[in-house]
């Protein structure tokens, strides 16, 4: 554990010793801050609107719910940058000799570049407390909602986070992997649409593998288990697939 | 100490190591010498249980690299051929990381960090960052890396390649005070670097062991072969016939002045110095002599020497004949 956390440690220095960190984190303030005023005016104006018809207005549903769905798109550009260095640059820069030669597993090297990724994309969403703040100061929303919220969003991360460092274990080319990532989180984030083309069951199973669908009832307050499983297996398979391919290019040379 | 058995790695269809099996003993100093592409890289980085051989077992301090990884890597310090460094850390952070991830102690971390920057003479560059360093501190720093966890075992790739002279003595007496605690393995492609520091050499080429040896006995069996190298200012086939009445040498190959001085390669029997005998018959005659020097054998020679040794006294200077260039033949199959 000590490993892991010392390889984790590394990573997240790594990212906040160059400009990467302020970058990634000054673009999602600024991506996030502008659907937030968007969809903060829309739901001013509708629920001008609405409170003038008599129907009552709810700010999670309204407002927060669709914020977070927003932040989940932001979030699909942004953590293939942060992921496409995880492997490909120790693999160029030669440093993966260093650890591949040290007293390690290779899972504790993966759990510890999946940490410290997944710490700098709670750092992005730790920005996005501040927007939310706002709303409590002024509206008072429900907590419980807010709270799964965003324990969706760091699960669906987590998710694309697996899937980044595969694809960065694969290729010593960083941008050919942000590429490749993106490519790829986009199919699961869109894998869904063409459902309601297909037969019943090619329907649920389409659905069923789309990372975005399992958000919408974290964002709306309920913890389903069926999505904890979705999302836990997934990150599971996808760090297994990892270590298969460290593994793969260790004998391949 | 460190085992090889019968490692063979391949890389497709390359052949990179064939067929390679030597022990080290603990304490040794071994040297791992052969040309570029000779497989020295590939070998070291199936010892470290950096990569898995295609055939055969690489074992060290008792334990086999593919089996129980771990537990051979706790005991083996490697320095790659280029340095692992990260180039936005600090040295000592560097240092730092390494200590925690080889599984130093944590009450032990800071002294050890310490102990081997003062031990590779990096202290004044503690606080710089990695990127920044020159080669010289490069290398120190990768050789520091390596010392952190006080492994039995070192496995160093090429330490004093790209070091300038004072550095490369410094780097020397740096591994040879190692020794003795530590089982040391180092590669190189210099035939004085394994004189200087090596109890005993490994010699490959092209994936395979040519010879094991100490030193001095490959030096002794190389020196059969060392020829001279003449500039003389006369006719060629006069020059030529003139040097070979010489007592005691054994070969003469001219090469065509054209119309100028011309260049003469001498053997001589069992290593002779027939350096005086030599000028006399230029200088008697009335010819120039601008230049008499020994002719260093390149690494490629020594092989070819220690090959074909046996069967016959090899010419030095003259390379094999390249073997026939493939895909001449795909013309007429298309046909
Ligand atoms: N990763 C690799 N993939 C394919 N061929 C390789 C790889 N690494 C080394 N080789 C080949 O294997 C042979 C031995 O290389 P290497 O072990 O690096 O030799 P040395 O260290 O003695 O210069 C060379 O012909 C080299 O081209
Ligand atoms: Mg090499």
């Amino acid at each position: 554990m000590r490993n892991v956390l010392a390889i984790a440690h590394k990573e997240v220095k790594a990212y906040f010793d160059s400009p990467i960190a302020y970058v990634f984190i000054g673009f999602f303030a600024l991506l996030f801050g502008y659907f937030f005023v968007a969809l903060l005016s829309f739901f001013t104006s509708q629920s001008m609107q609405m409170s003038m018809m008599g129907a009552p207005v709810n700010v999670n549903q309204q407002l927060i719910t669709p914020l977070f769905l927003n932040t989940s798109v932001v979030v699909l550009f942004v953590l293939p940058s942060i992921t496409m260095r995880t492997y490909a640059e120790e693999k160029r820069s030669g440093t993966i000799e260093l650890l591949l030669t040290s007293p390690l597993t290779d899972m504790q090297i993966i759990l510890g570049k999946f940490i410290g990724a997944m710490t700098l994309y709670a750092a992005l969403l730790a920005v996005t407390v501040v927007h939310i703040g706002v709303l409590f100061w002024k509206g008072n929303p429900e907590v419980l909602p807010v709270l799964t919220g965003y324990l969706g969003l760091l699960l669906m991360g987590g998710c694309f986070v697996s899937v980044g460092l595969l694809i960065s274990s694969l290729t010593k080319n960083q941008i050919v992997a942000a590429m490749v990532t993106f490519a790829v989180f986009l199919l699961l984030w869109v894998i869904d649409w063409i459902s309601q083309f297909t037969g019943p069951l090619a329907q649920q199973v389409l659905t069923y593998l789309s990372v975005t669908q399992h958000l919408d009832d974290f964002t709306r307050g309920v913890v389903d288990t069926k999505h904890l499983v979705y999302y836990v297996s997934f990150m599971a398979f996808g760090l297994f697939l990892t270590a298969r391919s460290v593994d793969t290019e260790r004998w391949r040379g | 100490m460190i085992e090889v058995q019968h490692v063979t790695k391949r890389y497709g269809p390359v052949t990179a190591v064939d067929d390679i099996s030597f022990r080290v003993e603990r304490g040794e100093i071994l040297g791992f010498l052969g040309p570029n592409g000779a497989g020295k890289t590939t070998t070291m980085r199936i010892i470290t249980g950096y990569m898995p051989p295609t055939e055969g077992r690489a074992i060290v301090a008792g334990f086999d690299v593919l089996e129980q990884p771990i537990e051979a890597k706790r005991r083996t310090g490697y320095l790659p051929e280029t340095p692992p460094l990260y180039p936005d850390m600090r040295v000592s952070e560097y240092l730092t990381f390494v200590a925690k991830v080889k599984g130093v102690a944590r009450s032990q971390v800071k002294a050890r960090v310490d102990g081997v920057m003062e031990r590779t003479r990096i202290a004044d560059v503690a606080r710089r960052q990695c990127g920044q360093l020159s080669k010289g501190y490069r290398q120190r720093v990768g050789l520091a890396q390596a010392l952190l966890h006080d492994p039995e075992v070192l496995i160093l790739d090429e330490p004093t390649a790209g070091l300038d002279p004072k550095q490369i003595i410094e780097t020397r007496q740096l591994i040879k005070a190692l020794a003795g605690d530590h089982t040391i393995v180092l590669s190189t492609h210099i035939l004085p670097e394994v004189s200087q520091t090596c109890q005993r050499v490994v010699i490959i080429n092209k994936g395979r062991v040519v010879a094991v040896d100490t030193p001095e006995n490959l030096t002794a069996r190389v020196r059969g072969s060392e020829a001279m190298y003449l500039q003389v200012d006369g006719p060629g086939p006069d020059v030529s016939a003139a040097l070979t009445q010489v007592p005691g040498v054994s070969g003469v190959t001219l090469n065509d002045g054209a119309g100028g001085p011309v260049s003469v390669e001498v053997t001589s029997e069992d290593g002779r110095d027939v350096r005086r005998e030599l000028a006399s018959a230029v200088v008697s005659r009335g010819w120039g002599l601008l230049e008499l020097r020994p002719m260093r054998l390149s690494l490629e020679e020594i092989f070819l020497h220690l090959t074909t040794e046996d069967t016959t006294a090899a010419e030095p200077g003259v390379a094999p004949p390249e073997p026939p260039q493939p895909g001449q033949e795909e013309e007429t199959t298309h046909a």
